[in-house]
């Protein structure tokens, strides 16, 4: 009964993004590239610019990961996508992890809606950010905590 | 929000006559209660399987970061007393508070007990009418005594089926695996409702489904309710994840929302009620994310509030552990939404509540292929044996020190559970009171070599999982307790930098020095070496043997933690005194 209603709204967005953005991994790339600090890949993001904090991006991770080499992320930003308003690219990055940039997402106005879903590998307790590149330019972020733990209070 | 407009309507509790001598106090007395409204919800949670009566005392110790310390949730002692206006050695003190605990037990008796609580669940049911209440639990049933560990919870499950449970959601019911799980679900009268664990494993059926139900809807007294159940949301990390392999936890707010949306505009309830094992602090914090519940019926922290605290209009209760209380919530409600309510923390003052001779008769049927093992004496103690406290408590110590005679380890690690039991001072221990206090489907105490830069690191890791100053980054445990080990805590330091003057053995902490470590009930032995395996035994057996070796134990209550920036056990809110 109520499974299948959550099935089927599950269906319903994985529609939505099925015009499939175009992805690159950063382990796909060289790997002295990969040693990049979470300064460093933000500057070479954004060429210098500082991302504006926004609400407008939704980032949901979470706060306590249950694995922390599968941690699901997904990044939903509010965006009319239309040709003269549309958001370029998403970034997730991890700030402590030896390559902070584990995801670059380039879209276009006929992927019809900013959304990706996705796991992160994540080497301990660190800030998640989604960085996000606007039409016209400008950078927005949204960034949590998350907890890699050992666990084994009850 | 619908309900802040009629919180005037009366959300004081009525305590328990306080000046009354117990041979005054009658049920009568207890079951006072303003009754109003069309229906009426029971809640329990955290009995942890004592379908016996029990002593249990409540922490003399309950620290969390300075902005949470003296709110609901994070009150004990002659703090707690103070807010909620009790009177020194009356019932509820005894109940609620450590004060005065030895004097009061010998004066009140034992708590809780399901043949007693079936006596007060009848009254309520029939002052009100059977077709108008519902018996909630929060979870935290199936596990925590020896009796539900040796029939892997179906002893427990029937003690619920004799209480009448209507609906309830899950924790530690995880730890006896999914397949004993769903098995117990079908013996079980009850619906078991979780709408944040889904299926995570891409080749199952279930993938990316719910597992369970998330919700049901239940007519009482002419009102419909939506009932969601909230599982706990951190089981995969608190506890071992082959448990729960293929199931996927979370708090998931914005599910909730959505399923809270649905019943209000699909279903057209009247009441919205969440019957949840986040935590009472959790809670809080869910209820400022999620809009529209009217009430959460809370569990997890084992926190006893007499009475409801309310956020952006939802009402938030938590009816204690081990079976000490029922909470009573007289609801009325019509059209869509909740006009007032009435809520009381109800005790189980076994002395008091006469016990119902069909319960009597359960519970010895439950515990007859067991009573040799169970009722064997080990020893008797000195002091007063007693589990809870932020980071200490006297009979997590003695467990310490039996591992530690056994092991021959530098260190040993054991869990900050909410749940155990207290045997008073001068009381024989049986056998009994041992797997009250560790009985888990994962007993293996395990020795192992870290590093001590890795113990120092892990103490942090663990420090933060408590006293993390946002809730929805805590686990809902208290500190790890350390035998061997002294150490000082700055709670409201950073993350990383709380632990000072940590000492192994008398020695300030080597951090490049291999110790041998003991621990059991968490996931340490995973980050170590060397694991010793032909050390490995139940840990239950090693504090048994430890104990018929004693003969008499002798624990004292001086702590192993300099508390730093708090300069008492239960400080009241704003400050760091009492």
């Amino acid at each position: 009964m109520q499974r299948r209603d959550f099935f089927k709204k599950l269906g319903v967005v994985a529609a939505v993004s099925a015009v499939a953005p175009v992805i690159s991994f950063a382990g796909d790339k060289p790997k002295s590239k990969n040693a990049m600090s979470y300064a460093t890949a933000v500057s070479a993001i954004t060429g210098g610019k500082t991302p504006k904090k926004s609400a407008k991006v939704k980032l949901k991770v979470p706060e306590i990961a249950e694995n922390g080499a599968v941690v699901p992320v997904t990044v939903n930003v509010e965006s009319p996508m239309t040709s003269s308003d549309y958001v370029k690219a998403i970034h997730i990055l991890a700030a402590k992890n030896f390559n902070s940039r584990c995801i670059d997402v380039n879209l276009t106005p006929a992927n019809g809606k900013a959304m990706f879903s996705t796991r992160i590998k994540l080497g301990g307790t660190q800030e998640v950010s989604a960085l996000v590149e606007l039409s016209n330019g400008d950078f927005l972020i949204a960034t949590q905590s998350v907890k890699v733990t050992i666990g084994g209070c009850g | 929000m619908h309900i802040a407009a009629v919180l005037g309507l009366g959300a004081a509790t009525s305590g328990v006559a306080s000046t009354k001598t117990i041979n005054k106090l009658s049920a009568k007395d207890i079951y006072k209660f303003n009754s109003m409204g069309n229906f009426t919800l029971l809640h329990m949670c955290d009995i942890h399987a004592h379908i016996k009566p029990l002593y249990w005392r409540e922490p003399s110790t309950l620290i969390s970061a300075p902005n949470l310390v003296g709110t609901p949730g994070f009150l004990c002692g002659e703090a707690f007393a103070k807010h909620y206006g009790l009177e020194p050695s009356s019932l509820d003190a005894y109940f609620d508070t450590y004060m005065d605990f030895e004097a009061l037990a010998k004066k009140f008796g034992k708590m809780g007990g399901i043949a007693h609580m079936k006596t007060y669940l009848n009254h309520v049911r029939k002052e009100r009418g059977e077709e108008n209440v519902l018996f909630l639990d929060s979870g935290d049933t199936w596990q925590g005594t020896g009796v539900a560990l040796k029939t892997r919870g179906e002893a427990i499950v029937k003690a619920q089926n004799y209480l009448g449970v209507d609906i309830m959601t899950g924790h530690w019911e995880f730890t006896y695996g999914k397949e004993r799980v769903l098995e117990l679900i079908e013996m079980l009268d009850a619906k078991f409702v979780a709408q944040n664990v889904i299926g995570n494993d891409p080749f199952e059926d279930e993938y990316e489904e719910l597992i369970f139900e998330p919700y049901t809807i239940q007519e009482r007294g002419g009102a419909k309710i939506g009932v969601i159940g909230q599982a706990f949301p951190f089981t995969s990390t608190a506890n071992p994840k082959e448990f729960t392999e293929g199931w996927s936890f979370g708090i998931r707010p914005e599910t909730l929302q959505d399923y809270v949306n649905e019943l209000r505009n699909e279903h057209k309830v009247d009441c919205v009620v969440v019957i949840s094992h986040d935590g009472f602090s959790v809670d809080q914090e869910v209820a400022r994310m999620v809009h529209g519940i009217d009430f959460i019926l809370s569990g997890h922290t084992h926190d006893p509030s007499p009475q409801p605290i309310v956020i952006d209009g939802t009402v938030i209760v938590i009816a204690g552990s081990h079976g000490k209380y029922v909470g009573r919530l007289d609801i009325d409600a019509s059209n869509g939404k909740v006009h007032g309510y009435e809520y009381k923390l109800v005790p189980m003052a076994s002395n008091i509540i006469p016990a119902d001779p069909e319960g009597v008769k359960l519970v010895n049927d439950l515990y007859a292929p067991f009573d040799k093992e169970l009722n064997e004496v080990l020893g008797k103690t000195k002091h007063t044996l007693y589990k809870r406290d932020t980071f200490f408590s006297t009979f997590d110590q003695l467990i310490n020190d039996a591992i530690l005679d056994e092991m021959k380890c530098d260190m040993a690690f054991t869990p900050g559970y909410r749940w155990g039991t207290t045997v008073l001072a001068g009381d024989d221990i049986l056998m009994d009171n041992v797997y009250e206090m560790c009985g888990i489907t994962y007993p293996s105490v395990y020795t192992f070599d870290l590093k001590g830069k890795q113990i120092a690191n892990l103490l942090e890791d663990i420090a933060d999982n408590v006293f993390n100053a946002n809730p929805l980054y805590q686990q809902g445990g208290d500190m790890s307790r350390l035998g061997g080990v002294t150490y000082s805590i700055a709670v409201a330091g950073k993350a990383g930098e709380r632990i000072s003057k940590l000492m192994i053995g008398g020695k300030p902490i080597d951090l490049d020095k291999t110790y041998v470590v003991s621990s059991w009930g968490g996931n340490l032995q995973n980050a170590g070496e060397n694991l010793q395996e032909d050390k490995i035994r139940p840990v239950y057996d090693v504090t048994r043997d430890y104990i018929k070796r004693q003969g008499v134990v002798d624990v004292s209550n001086e702590g192993n933690v300099t508390l730093v920036d708090f300069d008492c056990g239960c400080p009241v809110k704003g400050s760091t005194s009492c």
